[in-house]
């Protein structure tokens, strides 16, 4: 098999979501995060940013701002939709090897159900409007995944394609918060790739 | 005059061109791993060298949230607790920020204008590390309160 023909089967597999683009890949239900906003957790969420904003520490100050508690840092739209790592009744992991992965994570592309399997995945992207600032006490949630894009590609650090998706952010009244458009590289690593060319 | 007084930033105070603190993120694994654990990006590509070498990278690197996180408290340094952020655009990475290595976020006013009887402000906004800026340009767009507002 030359370079060229295994260039085109591995960017042939793309072709199923490059089809898709357009497609809302969401069940039609809102997915919320696993907790609704809390102090404790916002402020686990400044730590590492030595983030010192009044608002988001002080409920006195954020009352007096017009807010009825602390305000979750905007970019925390990303974090509160997360749904939860692990439920009840599952098992997370499986496995005592060093760099095992859990069974299931809601930061990858596992759910895809089109395309090549792919094991590398990150972010790339993003741009977000955002209507008004989250409460704690509030719950939000992705409502929507609609496919904008998929481009495949090979980058330094494997073959896979470039997806964007966008969704809004609602709480659980379906009032949105924030409308977020993020884009994702989901790909096969070098070292897999050059073991199955070989 | 309260302390959060004296720390609010008016839209006629502003000038386009105007520069905001640079603030900079030395990137450890303590600080890598307290992020992961804050922001809920387990991926192991962020806190498992091993890990992320074997997806390619050269080293565990910043998750998109942390990286998120540092242009919004750039821009809330500056705007105060008054000020509002409306978007952010052209959030891009362009390369990963390994564990190591010290990102810095710079950022400069753009433009500003009333819209609506609003200060809208523009900020041109960067994150850069050793290797350069690994982390948009993009813009985030925020409001400021006016002098005017606070007699009415």
């Amino acid at each position: 098999m030359t370079g060229s023909t295994r260039t085109e089967d591995w960017k042939a597999e793309w072709q199923p979501v490059i089809d898709a683009v357009g497609r809302d890949f969401s069940s039609g239900q809102t997915v919320f995060g696993a907790d609704p906003v809390e102090r404790g957790a916002i402020r686990r969420y400044l730590e590492p940013l030595e983030f010192d904003c009044a608002l988001h520490t002080d409920p006195e100050a954020a009352r007096a701002a017009g807010f009825d508690d602390v305000t979750m840092p905007y970019t925390g739209v990303l974090t509160w939709t997360i749904p939860p790592m692990w439920r009840p009744g599952e098992v997370l992991f499986d496995s005592d090897e060093r760099d095992a992965q859990p069974v299931r994570t809601p930061i990858n592309n596992q759910d895809m159900p089109l395309g090549p399997k792919t094991t590398g995945f990150f972010g790339t992207d993003i741009d977000i409007d955002f209507v008004r600032p989250v409460v704690a006490g509030e719950r939000i949630g992705r409502r929507g995944n609609r496919l904008l894009s998929c481009v495949p590609k090979e980058t330094s650090v494997g073959r896979g394609a470039f997806l964007k998706w966008e969704s809004d952010v609602v709480t659980e009244n379906g009032e949105v918060v924030a409308r977020i458009r993020i884009g994702t590289y989901a790909y096969v690593p070098k070292n897999e790739t050059e073991a199955s060319d070989d | 005059m309260t302390d959060t007084a004296a720390r609010q930033r008016y839209f006629e105070d502003v000038a386009v061109g105007e520069e905001l603190p640079s603030v900079a993120y030395p990137l450890n694994v303590y600080r890598l791993v307290m992020a992961a654990g804050s922001n809920r990006d387990f991926n192991s590509i962020h806190h498992n060298t091993e890990y992320a070498r074997r997806t390619g990278a050269k080293e565990m690197y910043a998750n998109t949230s942390f990286l998120l996180s540092t242009w919004e408290r750039c821009v809330r340094d500056w705007i105060g607790p008054a000020g509002t952020i409306r978007s952010i655009r052209g959030f891009r990475m362009r390369s990963f920020n390994y564990v190591g290595d010290t990102l810095r976020v710079h950022a400069s006013v753009a433009d500003a204008r009333v819209e609506d009887g609003a200060g809208v402000v523009e900020i041109a906004i960067r994150g850069e590390n050793s290797s350069g800026v690994s982390v948009g340009p993009g813009t985030v767009e925020v409001t400021l309160p006016r002098r005017g507002e606070e007699q009415e």
